[in-house]
């Protein structure tokens, strides 16, 4: 098992290096500089701008740019944000929560929701249930998540005014229930989109573990209908979904900041956002890194989870 | 000698499996909806612009944010005094176009890419893998956006990188189905009579792994859609004045409390889109899937 | 509600300048602190950008300055009628009041006694000499040197006092030091680098309001300084609230979850339905900033004047305004803001004439090709027209303008680019055709423009300005040193009457309106007081009080 996961951990930090040399090469080819958005002060000159570059060592080379940022990486230094010269990683960690409260409770809402859809969809096959819940689940999907935020901001909050059209919570009441009140629809409009893919994969897998041999064995057993279904059907189609897990991340976090931008959300979404429109270099670098990191360990968490559970994954 | 006579075999079993396929599908009602959809939609797009008495580049500032059923303006009028029906329409175009054109090179790219990894193996097939893997780390939109961001915005470009940030999927699932077809008996005939490594890659593997690729790479449309309408959305993609279902949703966003249907209808007509995509790929893949007979 | 600014705003601007005269004589006597232990209650204000950089003199951008006024003081500061109003100092240095020579190369200033910084230790004339230099000092990513760069030969004559001499002579640096926040010297002094110090997360400073704490991507807190040596701060406490979104900035205003809504405001096909909410009064505030579409003359097309007077005369400035902006600002001749002293009134009015346009094309040889595009000896009249992409009501702009140029056979093709692309080299080293741009060219309420029509200004030849026009005249030159070199506002109004005049006819760029934002407070606030001189409306929260 050790051998196992030091080499899925080896794996992992070469990808994580090749992910790095990726982003900061498109990043440094792009034309325009974080310099840019002084350009329209008034009394700046083109002058002061090359000075201030150079200062900020941005007319290195970039290889050169490239190897003093990675060694700094190495080390734990991820550079300090061009905006306000506060460390990278304090950037990051301070709007960290926002994410994982939004991902965390709309992978609540959406695993809830999907493993039941699924459910419900495979032990009633072919059923009007089993049919609407498909195609309810695959329009969800083909939604576009910024659209559907825009909508959900008219229809609930200019229209109805039932929940806060954005921010995570309003200023001098920072209870409980204003953050819950305030995560309504970010979350949900968040969830949607995955309630299809879980649905969808607990339906198969259910189906896959039914028409096996150890269920059969069950309920020739004599067990009845709803109790192969909960302690074998259910918990063996779960496995798969820890991989899913791991492999939702990355389009979770895409997800996220998309709903982040449409309801202000301060979150690492909207952090990427701004840097880009700033040309911040090191704090998209860190955002880049850090969900790749994010990912790699959600997959490595997985496989692991995998591996313990079905000891065959190991020997391949 | 024998290589010919497996190929005429794969062949005939290709034709075979693929009317079973087709079969299935026609059978599959979901996926002949989207179908029905998409190919309606498609024809609107095209005939529709002609069939309206306005064009989509007239711009008459007084008769503005008419709401939909105003006169001759089916759909209203825009933040322009401009004919909706006639941009949405138009604007299927360029949104339909960038999806098709995105598909059909992420999907070359990552067809080849698969298949390179999964033939070759070894220092190749790892590397190239491994690069797949990265480029699977970052979140695909943050990918996109940065490359977004820092490129001149058009049509081109946008394909262009939706297409850079999404070819991954189909490396992957190609060079699984190659790596196990590799080691199977026509493979290893063909190589034993000499055929060269391009002649094994693409006229006895990729015909294998055909299925597979289409199912992905009808999601990539529904995909490219979504991305380029996001990307439109936020200002970085199609310029106007050519309209595209992304870029209608930046300018309607500012005007959702006074005139929502600028909102509302150019994300129907992509949710409708998109989901006949879905509905399609759906069905392909049920009935390119050999289990969904026995079940 | 609405209130004009000019007719409501003028009492209390008296009233204001009244009450800072009183605070004037009694300068050095603590006589403001009664004041401040009123201090209650808070004020939420809502920024749709993120004010970040805390440090006055390192780059940023326009929203971080609405936190600057209220943390830091300058020597004096500008007025909404356009006057200086001593702060750090005690009285405004002038050639009548011997603050500065005749020629204009001694400068003396006296500063206010008993100012004390936030962390408590004594505001001295070592503060206003350390905070010149830094502006000086090479190893500074300074935010702005012009200006100060003429500056030599400091001398601290004692705590509260304190000399200087210019290289030459130049008018403009007062309005410099009206924006020239001084920061501590006790505290940045001895700082090895001065670009790296702590004070860009947690500046001290002198202001009605200390640094409270900053949640990044959501808010900064400013709490009451007690201390001040103003007359306030009324509010306990002030809050700036990041919201990217103007949807939501509206919402929020409109639910009454910020007490202002600040930079960016409210949009104006909103206007008709803000003005009815209750309890809040929405204001037109003017903005010095000028829309213009700005022509790169290096590019060939452009060198031809008539091709510029056609494109103006194809130019419907009045539906823009008051279709795609809705009337709120207005439209405009010269680059200088109405409300400026040196606004020159009677430039000639631009006029929308297509027919017109065509002629003058005609006439200058411009004959339209088989495309329907016309062309002279090779140069087709087609270019590029750029903004920050996204901008959807410069889009609009666009696209109707694009539409009147291809009536008079100019193909005008929009190219927008992220906003890091654009104004990067694409715009300073005029790589672009045209730009949709909106420029602040004036320094305050000093009417010196050098740094945009100088022809040593262009840094695509080298020069350092922003003229990014690569425009070159030589009377413009001459004026344009003339003016920076006189002291007498009758004198310099002759000069820069000229320049308008010169510039309206050469025209660089074709201005279309003076900016105007819509900006709102709940009823009830008082002292929010709009000012055309300084880039943000939160320059005077310490005034800010709730009835």
């Amino acid at each position: 098992m050790a051998r196992f996961i030091l080499h899925r951990l080896g794996h992992s930090l070469l990808l994580l290096f090749l992910v790095s040399l990726i982003g900061y090469t498109i990043l440094h080819l792009a034309p325009g500089g974080p310099l840019s958005q002084y350009a329209l002060s008034p009394g700046m000159t083109q002058a002061e701008l090359n000075q201030i570059a150079e200062r900020m060592g941005l007319n290195r080379p970039i290889p050169i740019q490239y190897l003093d940022w990675f060694t700094s990486f190495l080390v734990g230094d991820w550079g300090e944000s061009f905006r306000d010269g506060r460390p990278v990683l304090s950037v990051i960690s301070g709007h960290l929560f926002a994410t994982v409260l939004l991902v965390v409770s709309s992978s609540v809402i959406s695993i809830g929701l999907g493993t039941l859809v699924g459910v419900l969809g495979a032990t009633r096959r072919y059923s009007a249930w089993d049919y609407i819940a498909t195609v309810g689940a695959m329009i969800a999907l083909s939604i576009p998540t910024f659209w559907f935020g825009l909508v959900a901001i008219y229809v609930f909050s200019l229209q109805l005014d039932w929940f806060p059209s954005g921010n995570m919570y309003s200023i001098g009441d920072e209870s409980f229930l204003d953050y819950a009140h305030h995560l309504v629809m970010p979350s949900v409009v968040l969830a949607l989109v995955s309630v299809a893919i879980w649905s969808r994969y607990m339906r198969s897998a259910m189906l896959d573990v039914i028409g096996q041999d150890f269920v059969r064995t069950a309920r020739a057993k004599g067990l009845t209908g709803q109790r192969v279904l909960y302690r074998h059907v259910v918990r063996n189609a779960l496995i798969p979904m820890i991989t899913l897990a791991g492999i939702q991340l990355p389009m979770l976090l895409s997800g996220a900041l998309v709903t982040e931008t449409v309801f202000t959300w301060p979150g690492i979404g909207r952090l990427f956002l701004d840097s880009l429109g700033y040309n911040d270099y090191p704090v998209i670098m860190g955002v880049l890194m850090f969900t790749a990191i994010f990912v790699l360990l959600g997959n490595l968490i997985a496989d692991i989870l995998v591996a313990t559970v079905d000891p065959r994954v190991r020997l391949e | 000698m024998a290589a010919a006579t497996e190929q005429i075999q794969t062949n005939s079993k290709l034709r075979f499996f693929e009317s079973r396929t087709l079969r299935r599908f026609v059978r599959h009602r979901l996926a002949i909806t989207g179908l029905v959809m998409i190919v309606g939609i498609g024809i609107l797009c095209v005939v529709g612009p002609w069939l309206l008495p306005h064009d989509m580049l007239d711009i008459n500032i007084r008769d503005r944010f008419s709401p939909p059923l105003t006169d001759t303006f089916i759909m209203g009028t825009d933040e322009m005094g401009r004919d909706l029906a006639a941009r949405l329409f138009m604007a299927g175009r360029v949104s339909l176009m960038v999806g098709i054109a995105a598909m059909i090179l992420s999907t070359l790219i990552g067809t080849v890419i698969g298949l390179v990894a999964g033939y070759f193996g070894k220092v190749t097939g790892t590397v190239l893998m491994r690069l797949t893997d990265s480029f699977l780390c970052f979140p695909q939109i943050f990918l996109l956006l940065t490359l977004a961001a820092f490129l001149e915005p058009n049509a081109f470009m946008i394909t262009l990188i939706i297409a850079v940030t999404s070819w991954m999927e189909v490396a992957r699932i190609v060079s699984a189905e190659i790596r196990s077809l590799r080691e199977r008996d026509f493979i290893t005939a063909a190589r034993i009579s000499g055929a060269s490594h391009r002649w094994i890659m693409f006229r006895e593997l990729l015909p294998n792994t055909i299925g597979p690729i289409i199912v992905a790479a009808t999601l990539t449309i529904a995909k490219a859609i979504l991305l380029e309408a996001y990307v439109s959305f936020l200002g970085y993609g199609i310029q106007p004045p050519m309209p595209s279902w992304g870029n209608m949703l930046n300018n309607a966003q500012q005007f959702l409390d006074t005139a929502p249907w600028l909102a509302i209808i150019p994300g129907i007509a992509i949710t409708a889109a998109v989901t006949s995509f879905n509905f399609i790929g759906d069905g392909l893949r049920d009935a390119l899937d050999a289990r969904s007979d026995a079940q | 509600m609405t209130t004009s600014k000019t007719t409501n705003l003028n009492r209390r601007n008296f009233l204001k300048t009244g009450t800072a005269g009183l605070t004037l004589l009694m300068s050095g006597v603590a006589g403001s602190r009664l004041a401040a232990q009123d201090a209650s209650g808070q004020v939420i204000i809502g920024f749709s950008q993120e004010p970040t950089v805390l440090h006055p003199h390192m780059p940023h951008i326009e929203v971080d300055e609405g936190v600057h006024f209220n943390l830091f003081d300058p020597l004096f500061t500008v007025n909404s009628d356009g006057d200086f109003v001593p702060a750090l100092a005690t009285e405004v240095p002038t050639v009548e009041n011997g603050g500065v020579s005749e020629d204009g190369l001694k400068w003396r200033v006296k500063l206010r006694e008993g100012v004390t910084w936030h962390d408590g230790e004594p505001f001295t004339a070592e503060d206003v000499k350390f905070t010149i230099e830094l502006q000086q000092n090479p190893n500074f990513s300074a935010m702005r040197r012009t200006g100060h760069e003429l500056v030599r030969n400091i001398e601290v004559v004692n705590d509260h006092e304190i000399t200087w001499e210019m290289e030459s002579p130049f008018a403009p640096y007062a309005s410099i030091l009206s924006w020239t926040f001084i920061v501590p010297a006790h505290i940045l002094a001895d700082a090895e680098d001065p670009n790296q110090t702590d004070f860009r997360n947690s500046p001290v400073g002198t202001g009605a309001f200390s640094f409270g704490e900053r949640v990044a991507g959501n808010y900064i807190q400013l709490n009451a300084n007690p201390d001040w040596w103003g007359d306030g701060p009324y509010l306990e406490t002030v809050i700036f609230r990041y919201i990217p979104d103007m949807t939501v900035l509206y919402t929020q205003f409109r639910t009454g979850d910020i007490d202002v809504i600040g930079l960016q405001g409210i949009q104006f096909d909103r206007f008709e339905q803000a003005k009815q909410l209750d309890d809040r009064e929405v204001v037109i505030t003017q903005a010095s900033t000028v829309e213009s579409i700005s022509f790169n003359l290096g590019k060939p097309q452009f060198q031809d004047p008539a091709v510029r007077e056609a494109l103006y005369y194809a130019l419907d400035k009045t539906t823009i305004v008051d279709a795609i902006y809705y009337g709120i600002p207005e439209p405009t001749e010269s680059f200088l803001p109405k409300g400026s002293s040196y606004f020159h009134e009677d430039l000639p009015k631009s006029e929308y004439n297509l027919e017109k346009a065509k002629q003058i094309l005609d006439e200058a040889g411009w004959v339209p090709g088989d495309d329907g595009v016309r062309v002279k000896d090779g140069v087709r009249l087609a270019f590029k027209n750029s903004t920050t992409a996204g901008n959807s009501v410069r889009e609009q702009t666009q696209q109707f303008i694009q539409q009147d140029f291809a009536e008079i056979g100019v193909e005008m093709e929009i190219s927008n680019l992220p906003p890091a692309v654009m104004w990067g080299e694409y715009w300073q080293m005029s790589e672009f055709d045209t730009a949709m741009v909106g420029i602040v060219y004036t320094t305050g309420p000093d009417p010196d423009v050098s740094n945009y029509f100088h022809s040593t200004a262009i840094s695509a030849q080298g020069g350092a300005g922003q003229n990014t026009w690569q425009y070159k005249n030589e009377t413009v030159d001459e004026l344009l040193e003339e003016g920076a070199s006189l002291f007498v506002q009758e004198e310099r109004k002759t000069i820069y009457n000229k320049l308008q005049e010169v510039v309206r006819e050469d025209l660089p760029f074709l201005p279309i309106f003076q900016y105007a934002n819509l900006r709102g407070h709940k009823a009830g606030l008082e002292g929010f007081d709009p000012n055309v001189n300084v880039r943000i409306e939160t320059w005077n929260v310490g005034e800010w009080r709730w009835a």
